[in-house]
């Protein structure tokens, strides 16, 4: 699906980490792998560092200290915020959503729309377009998308394929209505028969929690895991991301008149290094224009992985000027969402841990 | 061994580590670095130089190099 929004922008991003640093070269030692093992998938893959939360710590603990940091930065009151949309796949509640939690711990006014979206990698992308459509078309002046995950919460320590992968964040972004047009273009996309690629199979409705999910099983690989923790095939999702990405962003920027010469940037959801570079490649884009190393400082973090991105590649100048993106989310569903337009300039809260470091 | 099967093997060698030092017919069992990463690498070699999306499945149903070869789409 393709829409154009004009009237809105991004105001002001900010994202809170994990406070737990965890190397995968460490990690990896101390399991009595291989050091030129370890190595060659750090460096193949770009598995480094990754910063995750402790079991007490959700997405809405981290989406809470983003917004309360982001809206001191900005100096803005909760009180003008019309509606808060939460994209997260790990909620705080099956009911209810994290939304009206959140809500409730800012005080937010009682005629403020609050709703989830259960969206993994392509959800700040899906957020940000449902956030602009109400300030478009929607009545609202300005909306705060929350948006994160702790995934590493979900991974089985002993599965070498996953629990490396993940890190743990919460993202804020303030979207506001404007005079101007400033068009922004998406692409959507979805292949449902592909979710079993990227999958959680047991804990909701279908198959609840009980002792006998938690038995743990070996693959092929000898990685264990239990039927409540995070599975991923890379393969397929590999071939998922080199097949269907690269066109959805051709495709934006086609519509949105950009050229891989006259985009100041592309910025992908940081799935793993691997992946973004050769997403980024097959688009035509330079290293030096598709930033691919934020995912060896924070790992993988879901749908706060390109704000993330936004603040550590492009901070300094989003901050100053107008830059024109490209960039797309994707995964989990499987599914994905592209963008091009202008973004900036905007305020910026900075990077960092939650909690912070005594 | 074809020299298009030659070309082909030493370009997909020097792209996944894991068939460096192996012959067309080596078992891929046998070699050390024949992991989920070699798979990955593979799957990218054949996307970018052949424009052939293969499946997990269908690396890991091979048993040598050559039936690699084999998947790209020229080759019978």
């Amino acid at each position: 699906m393709h829409s154009l929004i004009n009237h809105f922008r991004i105001a002001g991003l900010s994202v809170s980490t994990g406070s737990v640093r965890r190397s995968f070269i460490a990690d990896g030692q101390a399991n009595g792998i291989p050091m030129a093992q370890l190595e060659r998938v750090a460096k193949t893959i770009g598995l480094r560092d990754r910063m995750v939360s402790t079991p007490d710590v959700t997405a809405l603990d981290l989406c809470e200290d983003a917004t309360r940091r982001l809206l001191s930065e900005m100096n803005l009151d909760a009180s003008s915020i019309d509606a808060i949309i939460f994209v997260t796949q790990t909620p705080d509640h099956s009911q209810p959503n994290n939304a009206s939690l959140l809500h409730g711990r800012l005080g937010l006014s009682k005629s403020t729309l609050a709703f989830d979206l259960a969206q993994g990698c392509a959800g700040w992308v899906t957020g940000l377009h449902q956030a602009a459509l109400l300030c478009a078309h929607g009545g609202a002046g300005r909306v705060l998308l929350c948006a994160g995950d702790t995934l590493s919460h979900l991974t089985n320590k002993n599965d070498r394929a996953a629990d490396p992968l993940f890190g743990d964040a919460g993202s804020a972004t303030i979207v506001e209505r404007t005079g101007q047009p400033n068009p922004m273009h998406f692409i959507f996309g979805a292949d449902g028969k592909g979710a079993s690629s990227i999958i959680v199979p047991a804990g909701g409705a279908r198959q609840p929690a009980s002792e006998l999910t938690r038995i743990e099983t070996a693959d092929t690989s000898g990685n264990l895991h239990h039927a409540e923790n995070l599975h991923l095939d890379g393969a397929e999702i590999f071939n998922f991301s080199l097949r269907e990405i690269p066109p959805a962003i051709q495709s934006v920027m086609q519509h949105g008149g950009y050229t891989v010469a006259s985009t100041d940037a592309l910025i992908l959801h940081q799935a793993n290094k691997f992946i973004v570079e050769s997403v980024a490649l097959k688009v035509g884009f330079a290293k030096d224009k598709a930033p691919a190393g934020i995912v060896e400082k924070f790992g993988n973090q879901s749908s706060a992985s390109i704000p993330c991105a936004l603040i550590d590649a492009l901070g300094d100048a989003l901050s100053q000027k107008p830059l024109k993106l490209a960039g797309c989310g994707f995964g989990v569903g499987l599914s994905w969402g592209a963008f091009a337009g202008e973004v900036g300039p905007l305020i910026l809260a900075p990077i960092q841990p939650y909690p912070a470091s005594p | 061994m074809s020299d298009v099967t030659e070309k082909q093997f030493r370009a997909l060698q020097s792209e996944v580590d894991a068939l460096a030092e192996a012959t067309l017919d080596a078992p891929l069992a046998s070699l050390s670095q024949w992991d989920s990463l070699a798979v990955l690498l593979v799957i990218s070699h054949f996307e970018h130089v052949h424009h052939v999306y293969l499946s997990g499945p269908q690396v890991r149903a091979c048993l040598t190099p050559r039936d690699l070869i084999k998947l790209a789409p020229h080759v019978s």
